[in-house]
């Protein structure tokens, strides 16, 4: 419980409707779309940077911890208060500031939602291309802290690679503004691209300058079915040597496509192992080349039917099914822990291999999706958290695939972060040298460690 | 009736089914579709955060089942945009009418609710009028529609619904589609003082047993025509008669009688070659009400209508269909909070505008005070139209040879 004193200066900092302290808003606050949960203290709800930084100031002068978020959609357990203090949902922060056709930029609020953002650069003719799967329900500031990343990534990046400017409050209450339109500029430590990623440890991001791109011309959308897993993962990488140039390879295997189907009966196949999902763009000449390419090369591979899509919407639905997996697993066990392990191409077909041997060995369902064609894999491991012996097999499964992952030459997180679920693995995935190093950089931004303690590393 | 905390909070506890909530796993997806978040931008009065209260309350989260508590599941519009895009399948609306009804049994309905209640059961209707008045809508018409002195045998019986009957501002519908009938030569009944509140917001406001003798009232009141149709303009009607009367009265209640909502009838005409249509060089949009497409899954019958219309172009609004944004009329919460109900229309009034449409056509007279006053309010110049009264408008005054 915060001191009412306290309680009363951040109300006349954001007003009384915008500070929340009933049970009620605890708990609608004490969670993200993992299993895990903890209560704040309070939260508050403000309006504009000025108030940021205001709330700040109290939260720094009487060392409560700070936790900013947006709309709650994370993976990593990264914006749970473990350890109480304020919430900080940067919702009503939403407003497009800004759409610069000359230096083709938008200019947005960190709590505007990430794919309205993306509708109003599209209205203009132009693409955001980061498409992270919750878009709809995240927030351009969550997508900048999390680094997102989203099916489009495998040709075009990840929300990183298009942020050009931040403003940013840090953990004192000071407000900085970072980077420029500027395309080039090494003035000083890159430090928009260090707030990148941060998962709200460094600094709450107020606003942030994006930059967008033309739009392709056209898309092109393949299905493939696949009677064997393997021969999917092995199609991934001949498509992504071929010239094809795709700009989304998806995987779904066949948990995940049991699940999706009984949300949406679409009529898909329920006895092959695997569907693979590609995208092709640019002009009409080039989308249509290198789709029949790919589509080609998935039926020598062992794909034993190929779908290309006609229409916009026959390419909506077809996403529409990848789209909905994640959601739609809570069909099948209560509990999932989404991973988002990510692997060099070469090892797609043997990572998909080790994560299948891991299900066996602990005896729990694990369901594979995600970005294929850049090695971003979504393994789900299914559970009822409320049975312990089936829990610790969870916690057993999870270092095995982050071994295989670090042993093959991937990483922990491709997109999702550390939060608190990845933290354990840390070292491991960076070595001490590394930890050290960032554990120096927090301490330098954020000296009372009141921003989102305990996430990342202790 | 709970008689104190200690009581509600232990019949409310034990009405909690885990079924229910450990199928969310809290992905977010409902509050990119739920009008009320997309409003407030509050997690707490968001889809998901209902489903955390609840599963809070079951697993001993949560101290007191308080009047805050109350508040949340009263801040909703009914609209079940949050089931239909639920990947996990989570029952949305099952939780939504279990708990306003574990809610109204242990005496937590809101003063202002409650107050609904009481006029409903004690006038029949929802604005406390004589129900004898609910013929108000026929007394300025050029000529007395014929259903009032109905004789013999009728094709239907036209359910007029509260709003239509006693709000002025809605006069105009009913009046278009009497008009229509005659013009069509239907045959048709009014059932006047006879017709009651269809139990709809009783429902909404948890108490079922209250709408059943609504129900049963309606259901025997209309079988005295002798109508095999019964044909109602609100789609709220038309959702209770036709999903909810069954459920509460019995499989068979309905048996031997057809219950339709305006615009399958008109494209039913339409398809019959008795309705013919002017020209209209006009860009609409329809505006698919939350009962009638969502919940009842009327969606082609309208736009067949619009489409019968020469040179009238259709588009379609972002959200639509089974996706349809709710006008913010839904849920009781026009009576519960004002307020945030009148926010809520603006952004599919922006919706319209972003389509290209000069006009919305609704086919619910909610939809139509709430958007048309949201219009007025914000000074945006789009024309608001009950598809009944474009077809009253349009219909061809003498059928070609």
């Amino acid at each position: 419980m915060l001191d009412p004193k306290i309680v009363a200066e951040l109300e006349s900092i954001v007003g009384e409707q915008y500070t929340l302290t009933t049970p009620e808003d605890l708990v609608a606050y004490s969670y993200d779309a993992t299993f895990t949960s903890a209560k704040p203290d309070l939260i508050v709800l403000p309006s504009n940077t000025q108030q940021v930084s205001e709330v700040l100031k109290v939260a720094n002068r009487e060392v409560i911890p700070v936790v900013a978020r947006g709309m709650g959609s994370g993976l990593a357990a990264g914006s749970i208060p473990f350890g109480g203090g304020i919430v900080m949902a940067l919702t009503r922060m939403d407003r497009l500031l800004e759409i610069d056709r000359d230096n083709m930029m938008a200019t947005a609020e960190a709590g505007i939602i990430a794919s309205e953002l993306a509708a109003a650069v599209a209205r203009e003719g132009y693409l955001y291309p980061p498409d992270a799967t919750s878009d709809s329900y995240s927030t351009l500031g969550g997508n900048i802290a999390c680094n997102a990343g989203g099916a489009r990534c495998l040709k075009y990046g990840i929300t990183g690679h298009y942020v050009m400017a931040l403003e940013v409050v840090l953990a004192d209450g000071r407000i900085m503004r970072l980077g420029g339109k500027a395309t080039k500029n090494v003035t000083g430590y890159d430090l928009v691209h260090l707030i990148v990623g941060s998962e709200g440890t460094l600094a709450v991001v107020t606003e942030a300058t994006v930059r967008f791109i033309a739009a392709p011309e056209t898309e092109r959308m393949a299905q493939a079915f696949f009677p064997k897993l393997a021969d999917a993962g092995l199609a991934i990488n001949a498509v992504l040597a071929s010239g094809a140039n795709p700009s989304m390879i998806e995987i779904m295997d066949e948990t995940a496509i049991k699940s999706v189907e009984e949300f949406l009966h679409m009529g898909l196949p329920l006895d092959i192992e695997a569907i693979l999902l590609i995208q092709t763009d640019g002009d009409e000449a080039d989308a249509t080349r290198g789709i029949e390419i790919a589509a080609e090369i998935c039926r020598q591979k062992g794909a034993n039917q190929v779908q290309v899509a006609t229409t916009a919407q026959e390419r909506k639905d077809m996403w529409l099914a990848r789209g909905s997996i994640s959601g739609s697993l809570g069909r099948i066990r209560p509990n999932k822990l989404g991973e988002d392990v990510t692997v060099p191409h070469s090892a797609i077909p043997e990572m998909i291999a080790r994560i299948k041997e891991i299900s066996i060995k602990h005896n729990l369902p694990i369901v594979i999706f995600g970005h294929a064609g850049d090695g971003n894999l979504h393994p789900n491991i299914l559970f009822d958290k409320r049975d312990p012996e089936e829990s610790h097999r969870v916690e057993a499964a999870v270092g095995d695939l982050f071994q295989a992952s670090v042993g093959v030459g991937g990483s922990l997180s491709g997109e999702h972060g550390v939060g608190v679920l990845k933290k354990p693995y840390l070292e491991l995935a960076l070595g001490p040298v590394a930890v050290e190093m960032q554990k120096r950089i927090k301490q330098a931004w954020d000296p009372n460690n009141i921003l989102n303690p305990g996430k990342i590393f202790d | 009736m709970c008689t104190d905390k200690v009581e509600t909070s232990a019949h409310i506890v034990s009405q909690v089914a885990e079924e229910l909530y450990l199928k969310c796993i809290r992905c977010g997806k409902c509050l990119s579709v739920c009008p009320i978040y997309r409003e407030t931008r509050i997690e707490t009065m968001s889809p998901r955060g209902k489903v955390a209260l609840y599963r809070a309350v079951g697993e001993d989260d949560l101290p007191e089942i308080s009047p805050v508590y109350a508040s949340k599941f009263y801040t909703c519009l009914m609209c079940e945009a949050c089931r239909e895009v639920c990947p996990s399948g989570v029952e949305l609306d099952v939780i939504m009418n279990q708990v306003r009804a574990d809610l109204a049994h242990c005496g937590l309905l809101p003063d202002s609710l409650q107050r609904l209640s009481d006029i409903i059961v004690s006038a029949g209707n929802i604005s406390d009028e004589d129900n004898a008045r609910r013929l108000g809508w026929t007394e300025n018409m050029a000529s007395k529609p014929v259903g009032l002195d109905y004789d013999g045998q009728v094709e239907m019986v036209y359910f007029v619904g509260c709003v239509s009957s006693l709000f002025p501002a809605s006069y105009h519908i009913p009046q278009s589609l009497a008009g229509i009938l005659e013009k069509a030569g239907v045959s048709y009944a009014l059932m006047g003082g006879e017709e009651r509140c269809c139990g709809y917001p009783l429902l909404l406001n948890g108490e079922s047993e209250l709408a059943l003798e609504m129900a049963q009232h309606n259901v025997e009141a209309a079988r005295v025509t002798g109508a095999p149709q019964v044909v109602m303009s609100c789609p709220s009607c038309y959702h209770m008669w036709k999903h909810t009367y069954p459920e509460i009265l019995g499989d068979d209640v309905l048996d031997g009688l057809e219950i339709l909502h305006e615009t399958e009838m008109l494209a039913g005409l339409a398809r019959a070659g008795r309705l013919r249509f002017k020209p209209w060089p006009v860009t609409v949009t329809y505006h698919d009400s939350c009962d009638l497409g969502r919940k009842s899954d009327i969606f082609d019958a309208p736009r067949e209508v619009l489409r019968a219309i020469p040179e009238l172009e259709l588009v379609e609004m972002a959200d639509h269909r089974a996706h349809s944004l709710c006008c913010g009329g839904g849920g009781n919460l026009e009576t519960y909070n004002r307020e945030l109900a009148q926010a809520l229309p603006l952004r599919r009034l922006r919706q319209a505008e972003e389509a290209g449409a000069s006009t919305i056509v609704v086919s619910c007279q909610q939809c139509k005070r709430t958007l048309a006053g949201a219009a007025r309010r914000e000074k945006i110049r789009i024309r608001v139209i009950d598809l009944a009264e474009v077809v009253a408008e349009q219909i061809e005054e003498e059928p070609h040879a």
